[in-house]
């Protein structure tokens, strides 16, 4: 599956995607924190920063790291605070 | 009369130069804190929800707040309180930095302003003493131009507040600027400029006291480092352009008129594309840890960018020409007028062209030049630029032809960059919305943004949350802090309450806070029912309802469905 980083994730990331092995949104995180040290601050194994939400393929917003995820999935990385 | 506060409010005559200082009480002032709060209350007691905007008899009110002055960070901000000439209902638009700060050392709470000058004039306010000068040096000039003139000859300490030439030729939606930062929505410029009064110059030296200045202090310093950390992060870094691509992704660009939800050229706009194009400044407001101004250079000059300004004069005129849409917003703040409205406009008479509504066949979408074209005639008033200048529903009713269905506003007001069809929640906010569609009045985007409702399926659990929001916009607008901290406070009303108890020495509780917001948005409700309201203006134009979105069909709101959700609103209001 595929993960995409907009607005401050993408910042950090310094990339806009990237493909992930994983099967759950847990280990999706666990695989970003340790291979984008830019979002330490924003991603753990343990979850998200609460400034930062996850989005799977522009439809719902999930949070619990059991969630699963299938490979043609897109799991979006974007800062919770969507307005201004 | 409790700390924070001068007890009083500077009531100015404009026709005849009479000034009084008018008492508050301590009820008001704890009832309404300051801001819109405070702005409202006095709208009503100064009978001016059933004035004429522009009549000599419509108050006009610039109202700061207990916590101006103090060392929080983000609280120089001021309201400006009104009926709208825009839309007839309740107005209240902030903006930020030294004049608030200025306004209230002139020893006032706020500062009322009735009558009409005999000639174009400058209002003089010098430690709450008033008079009236002639403006003739500044007459027709830009809000940052006559800024600067009006310090050359009243002095460097002084705060100005202006309007632009859009301002005076009663452009509907015209903004008063100062030092850059634009009360920007409803047209308080045009009731300023009805007034004959080109600028507002402040000064003042009388301070107020804290309950609790240690108290305060420790405080402040908090809040000041956490305005420094992720959830802030957005601002600094990119501003709220960073809005563009994340809405290009989701379908909610509004793009073309609101005919579609995704920008092809959003890319092109974006300030990632920007700073590749142009040198950038960061800069802040008097007072603010954050530092959410992003300042591109363009030649010789400088622009402030926002979201808004990409969307309403980029992709909701179809224009992908960055170099286009950052000079647009540099004229924009020459004229002294609102880009969302001034974009909606625009956008609105392209879409008229297209349909073969309007014969101006210069103006396309997707023509920079254009959208330059159009703001300069809005400015002068001159051919087309004469019916722009009333706003798109004003514009709409002149055409005919069914046009109103595909006019972006509600209750006249321009609706912000963000799909309806698409963030549902924001839906309801912008429908029920006091001032009209508004996104800094309902934060309701935030929600749709979550795991809390489904964006593209609103239901009556959504309402609550429309609720939530707007109390807090309304707290936050009264007290006043910015709403770039919102996710800074862990509980926002009872670490509001700590403040204010600090400020003003009052015993208060995060539950009088939320009845204090509540009340604030009744007293907003009270303004529109005295001018006219009724319930039949809470809902959307007729292009945002059972017409999915093209790019998202499961994006779709049905007249019905908001129907319920404005009736529940109502339930759950209790009116």
């Amino acid at each position: 599956m595929y993960v995409e980083f907009l607005g401050i994730p993408r910042e950090r990331a310094g990339i806009t995607e990237m493909h992930v092995e994983a099967e759950t949104l847990g280990e999706v995180l666990g695989a970003l924190s340790s291979r984008l040290p830019g979002l330490s601050e924003l991603i753990t194994a343990d979850g998200l920063h609460p400034s930062i939400v996850a989005n799977l393929n522009g439809d719902e917003f999930v949070t619990a790291l059991d969630t699963p995820l299938a490979e043609h999935d897109r799991l979006l990385i974007l800062s919770a605070d969507a307005g201004g | 009369m409790p700390y924070g506060y001068h007890g009083c409010y500077l009531r100015i005559d404009v026709s005849t130069g009479r000034a009084e200082r008018v008492p508050l009480s301590d009820d008001v002032l704890r009832q309404y804190l300051g801001g819109s709060g405070l702005g409202a209350c006095l709208l009503l007691h100064e009978q001016g929800a059933t004035e004429d905007p522009l009549s000599p008899h419509a108050p006009l009110i610039f109202a700061f707040s207990p916590l101006v002055g103090s060392p929080l960070t983000t609280s120089a901000k001021f309201a400006v309180v009104s009926r709208s000439p825009l839309t007839g209902r309740f107005n209240d638009s902030l903006a930020s930095s030294g004049f608030a700060v200025a306004g209230k050392q002139a020893g006032c709470d706020a500062i009322v302003i009735v009558g009409k000058a005999t000639a174009l004039s400058v209002l003089v306010i010098d430690d709450g003493e008033v008079r009236i000068e002639p403006a003739d040096d500044v007459a027709g000039e830009s809000c940052p131009v006559t800024e600067e003139k009006l310090r050359a000859r009243l002095g460097p300490s002084y705060r100005i507040a202006s309007i632009g030439p859009a301002g005076e030729r009663a452009v509907r939606y015209a903004t008063i600027s100062h030092d850059g930062r634009h009360a920007g929505r409803g047209g308080s410029g045009t009731v300023l400029g009805s007034k004959n009064i080109k600028a507002i110059a402040v000064r003042g030296t009388k301070r107020c006291e804290w309950a609790q200045p240690r108290e305060l202090t420790q405080l402040s310093r908090d809040l000041s480092k956490r305005s420094f950390g992720p959830a802030t992060a957005k601002y600094r870094e990119l501003g709220t352009a960073a809005n563009l691509l994340t809405f290009n992704r989701f379908g909610t660009l509004p793009t073309r008129n609101f005919q579609q939800g995704t920008f092809d050229e959003a890319a092109n706009l974006s300030p990632e594309q920007l700073r590749v194009e142009y040198s950038k400044t960061r800069a802040s407001c008097v007072a603010c840890t954050i530092g959410c101004e992003h300042i591109y250079s363009v030649g010789q000059s400088n622009v402030r960018i926002e979201y808004e300004n990409l969307f309403a004069l980029g992709s909701l005129c179809g224009v992908s020409d960055h170099a286009a849409v950052l000079r647009a917003s540099q004229r924009c703040d020459e004229l002294g007028i609102d880009t969302i409205s001034a974009g909606g406009t625009i956008a609105f008479a392209m879409e008229c062209v297209e349909r073969g509504l309007l014969d101006e066949p210069w103006l396309t979408f997707g023509s920079g030049d254009a959208v330059l074209r159009a703001l300069d005639l809005i400015g002068r008033r001159e051919g087309i630029g004469a019916l722009l200048a009333e706003g798109s529903r004003r514009a709409a009713e002149t055409i005919g032809q069914g046009s109103i269905a595909f006019a972006p506003q509600v209750k006249g007001l321009e609706i912000p960059g963000y799909e309806p069809r698409g963030l549902q929640t924001m839906a309801l906010g912008f429908a029920v919305g006091a001032r009209g569609a508004d996104h800094n009045r309902s934060g309701a985007y935030d929600v749709d943004f979550s795991d809390q409702v489904d964006r593209r399926n609103a239901t009556l659990d959504s309402v609550r949350f429309a609720i939530e929001t707007e109390d807090k916009a309304a707290l936050m607008d009264s007290l006043i802090l910015c709403k770039f901290l919102r996710r800074v406070f862990d509980d926002f009303y009872t670490e509001s309450a700590g403040m204010l108890c600090a400020v003003t020495g009052w015993e208060v509780t995060a539950g009088e806070l939320h009845e204090t917001a509540r009340r604030i948005v009744s007293a907003k409700r009270q303004v529109n029912l005295l001018a006219g309201w009724t319930q039949a203006e809470d809902t959307l134009p007729e292009r945002f309802l059972n017409t999915p979105l093209p790019n998202d069909p499961e994006a779709s709101l049905t007249r019905e469905r908001l129907d319920e959700l404005v009736g529940e609103y109502h339930r759950q209001r209790g009116w």
